[in-house]
Formats: structure tokens, sequence, C-alpha cells
């Protein structure tokens, strides 16, 4: 049924749009460590980020025995920041979340299998990342079910080059 | 590439310094020198020594200051090995897992007086706590320790002495000085803490006894046992395919137990929802808990991160 209406096809998302912003970027060379905000990520296809500890080789991160092609980057969404507030009484800062880059106007959960540009860098997203108990342990805050099903995205990275703060995200179907 | 998880916070050795009494201090930092996870005042941190021993020490440096973790110990020739090992194996440059810090007082607002009660290298959680009330401008704190001649970590201890913030009491001159005077009567706005010897914490704690439980402190050299849930059982772990037998503590996980017992299980969310370490169950009564699982899929299959056994013995398939 869902075929047959064209949900969720190409042609629709384009169609429907969305364009969104770049708001904060961090990574962390081990795990464990404070994520560091930065001006800008530089991404490498194929690969992660520089300097980020899921870069593919590096293996650094909490998750890095279990290698996954498809979590070269990570996204999560601001507004996911502000419902946790405004839901949960939860103040998570865009440090706090452990992905790499915290979107403003982009339907992350809609993505999945799609490609987008981040910037001038092209993505495609593999899966929706699934909340751990890691991350509380870590911010010392009760976020595990408040982040079921608004986790973020993984994603490869087919082109690369450099995101900045600021960079437009847009629907590359 | 890896293959086990990395479950410490990886630092190396970047200083040693003799502090006197038989005691150094170890500073240990990121390996570039990034920020380390943040801690409260008198948080501890649990160190993976090379030879296999963790041990847990406090964390001596202010929280503000995050770019290393400061820790001082004293050499106990009849210990349980772990500061043989620091004084006498670890060098400058060694690589420590450590693990997140834990505990620690934030000061509330409503705490308008600190008094903090240390025997000897009991002073170390304290280092902390009162550098940090000393930075935030709290004025109304005082740091009584208890020596029996030489005063542990003198230099890490000087700005406190010079603020006029600790008072010494050496057991040499002047006996055991009374506890009971050293605390004063019971304030709301009043904290009260403890940390050396075993003797002197049990004495504090029969002193303060009549204290609200959130107003008193006490740290252990010894960890006492952990609290555990009364309803909490251990049970047994039977793994078919191998005939192994894992113990599962009561409160801990079977996903801890197996990681414990040298086995590799796939995991991820450790919270029951996505679904990595499904593992078949032959044999008990699984007590589930987790949130993928289908009533139809019960009948076969668990979620060990999080379920738990109704029965003495549970035989898993693997």
């Amino acid at each position: 049924m869902l075929d047959e209406i064209g949900a969720g096809s190409a042609d629709s998302t384009a169609r429907l749009g969305w364009t969104g912003l770049v708001r904060f970027l961090h990574l962390a060379p081990r795990a464990f460590l404070p994520m560091r905000a930065m001006e800008q990520l530089v991404l490498v296809a194929g690969q992660g980020i520089e300097g980020d500890r899921y870069m593919i080789g590096r293996e650094e991160g909490y998750y890095s025995h279990k290698p996954e092609e498809g979590r070269q980057v990570t996204l999560f969404e601001l507004e996911t920041l502000i419902a946790l507030k405004r839901d949960a009484g939860i103040e998570l800062g865009p440090e706090e979340h452990r992905r790499n880059v915290t979107v403003e106007g982009v339907p992350l959960n809609h993505l999945v299998g799609r490609r987008f540009w981040l910037g001038e860098t092209l993505l495609e997203a593999t899966r929706l990342s699934i909340p751990c108990r890691h991350i509380e342990e870590i911010t010392g805050k009760a976020i595990f079910d408040p982040l079921i099903n608004r986790s973020g995205l993984n994603c490869r990275i087919l082109q690369g080059g450099i995101v900045r703060v600021g960079d437009t995200v847009r629907n590359a179907a | 590439m890896s293959v086990r998880p990395i479950t410490t916070i990886k630092t190396v050795v970047a200083g040693i310094e003799g502090a006197g009494a038989g005691i150094k201090v170890f500073t240990l930092a990121d390996p570039d020198r990034w920020a380390l996870p943040p801690f409260k005042p008198g948080a501890h941190i649990d160190l993976h020594l090379p030879n296999g021993l963790v041990r847990t020490y406090s964390l001596c440096n202010e929280p503000a200051d995050n770019s290393r973790y400061v820790i001082a110990v004293k050499r106990e020739a009849d210990g349980r090995g772990g500061s043989r090992a620091l004084h006498d194996e670890v060098g400058i440059g060694d690589v420590i897992g450590v693990s997140l810090p834990r505990g620690g007082l934030e000061p509330g607002a409503d705490i308008a007086r600190h008094v903090f009660v240390a025997g000897g290298i009991g002073v170390t959680p304290f280092l902390s706590m009162a550098r940090h009330l000393l930075q935030i401008g709290n004025a109304d704190f005082v740091l009584h320790l208890i020596v029996r001649e030489e005063v542990p970590l003198a230099a890490h201890l000087a700005p406190l002495m010079e603020a006029g913030r600790v008072v010494v009491h050496r057991t040499s001159c002047a006996g055991r000085p009374d506890l009971a005077s050293l605390v004063g009567e019971v304030g709301v706005q009043t904290m009260v803490a403890c940390c050396g010897p075993e003797g002197m914490t049990e004495e504090f704690e029969g002193v303060t006894a009549a204290w609200p439980a959130a107003n008193v402190h006490i740290e252990r050299f010894v960890a006492p046992p952990p609290v555990i849930d009364p309803d909490a059982k251990p049970f047994v772990l039977s793994l078919a395919r191998t005939g192994t037998e894992i113990p599962v503590r009561a409160g801990q996980t079977m996903l801890a137990a197996l990681q414990e017992g040298g086995i590799d299980v796939s995991t991820s969310c450790c919270g029951g929802i996505c679904g990595a370490c499904k593992v078949g169950w032959i044999e008990g009564k699984p007590v589930h808990r987790d949130r993928v699982l289908s009533p139809y899929e019960r009948e076969r299959f668990l979620m060990i991160c999080v379920a738990g056994s109704d029965a003495d013995r549970l035989v898993l398939d693997l």
C-alpha cells in the first residue's frame, strides 16, 4: 500500500522538501572523553571524521569492537534537545548526546536509506542510532528512555570535505 | 582493531612526585591532553593497574581542573598490593586505564558550614573538596587532620594551611582528639565528613548518629559491601554448549557475569531495546524486562543485558 501511494520515495521526499542547518559540531578522540565543540570537521569519504574515535582504522570508540561501515558520522536533531527539556525536564547540551553533528530543521528519522548534502559533503543515512546505557553512565542523566526512536542517525560519507557550523543541510534526491 | 570493548578511560602517567610519609602523587592525563570526564569534589576513580589489580583512589585536584586526574597513594607494605604496584612498578609514560569518576559531594545551597575530619592519608578526598570551597569563596569550612606526627601531602595542603583552614592534631604529642568536640552540635546547615582508618570512621559514625543522614558523609579506605536489592537473588548460568557454569551475583546482570567469566557476547544498548545480545534459553524461569522480544520470542530467547532469573539455575544456548 505504501508503495502504491509512493510514500517515502526519493521523488516524494524531494517534492515535499526540507532544508536545515548545521548548528553544532563535536568530536572526541577516545571513548568516554568529553566531546569538544569544533567550528569545522573534516569528513573523509568512506572513513569517518579526522580525529574522531570512530574513524575507520582508529577504532578508539566505546563501540569500536563492533565495527560498522555505516557509522562514519552521526547526526542528532536540535529539536530533540528542545523536546527533552520541554517533555522530560532534562537539560541536555549538544556536547552531551555524543553524536558529531547537531542539525536543525532536518527530519533525521525520515532519511534512512537516503542521500543528503551536509555542507559540501554527501552522506548516505544507514540506520537510526539507538540510545545506550553508556550515555547515561557518562552524563549521569536518565536519558535512555526519552531518546528511544529519536537518538539520531548513522551515516556513511560518500563525498568528503569540510563541514562548518552554519552550513546548509539539504536533500540530494 | 581492538576486539575487546573499551571499558576504561585511557590515561598516561604524566607525573610522579614524592610527597613525604611514604606517599607518591601520581598525575594521570589523556595521551593528547584532551579534557577528561568531569568529576565532583571528593570523587574517586578505579585504576586498572598493569598487573591486573583494580584499586580505587580519591581525586585530589580541583574539579575545575579536569585536564588531569591527581591521586595520592601511600605505600602500604602489608596492603593488598595496589599501592606497592603503583610505587614500585609504575613509571612516567605508562598507560593506565581508569573508570569514570564516581561519588563526591556537590556543595549544597543550604549547607553553610563544612567540617572535614581526616586521618592521615584519609585527607585525600578532602583536598579537592576544600580547594573547591576555597575557590568558590565559601568562607566557612575547617579540615581537622589527625596524624601521628608527619603531615601528609604538606605541599598540597599549603594553600589551605595559609588560609587558616587546617587544624592539625598530632596524636604523638596530644593523643587522639575527641571527635565529638571536633564535629560540634548538630546543625542542619552543617555538613560533616570523615575519611580515615576503620576505627576512626566507626567512631565518627557513632558521634554523628543523631545527625540527619544527608548531612553526614563517610569515606572508607576499604569499600563497604555494596547495597543489594533485597529482592535480587544470585543464580547460576549453565552454558549448554560448553558445559560452563557462570555464577551471577545478586543484582548483577547476566551480561556482566558472562563478561567476567570471559565469555564473549555481543552487546550494544545494554538497556533491552536494540536486540544485539539476544540469546536462546533452554531451561529455567527467565525474568525478561526487555522491550524488544515478542511474547512468542520470549518462550525461546532472552536479552542478557536486562533479563534475570526466577530460579536458581538458568540454562542458556551458549
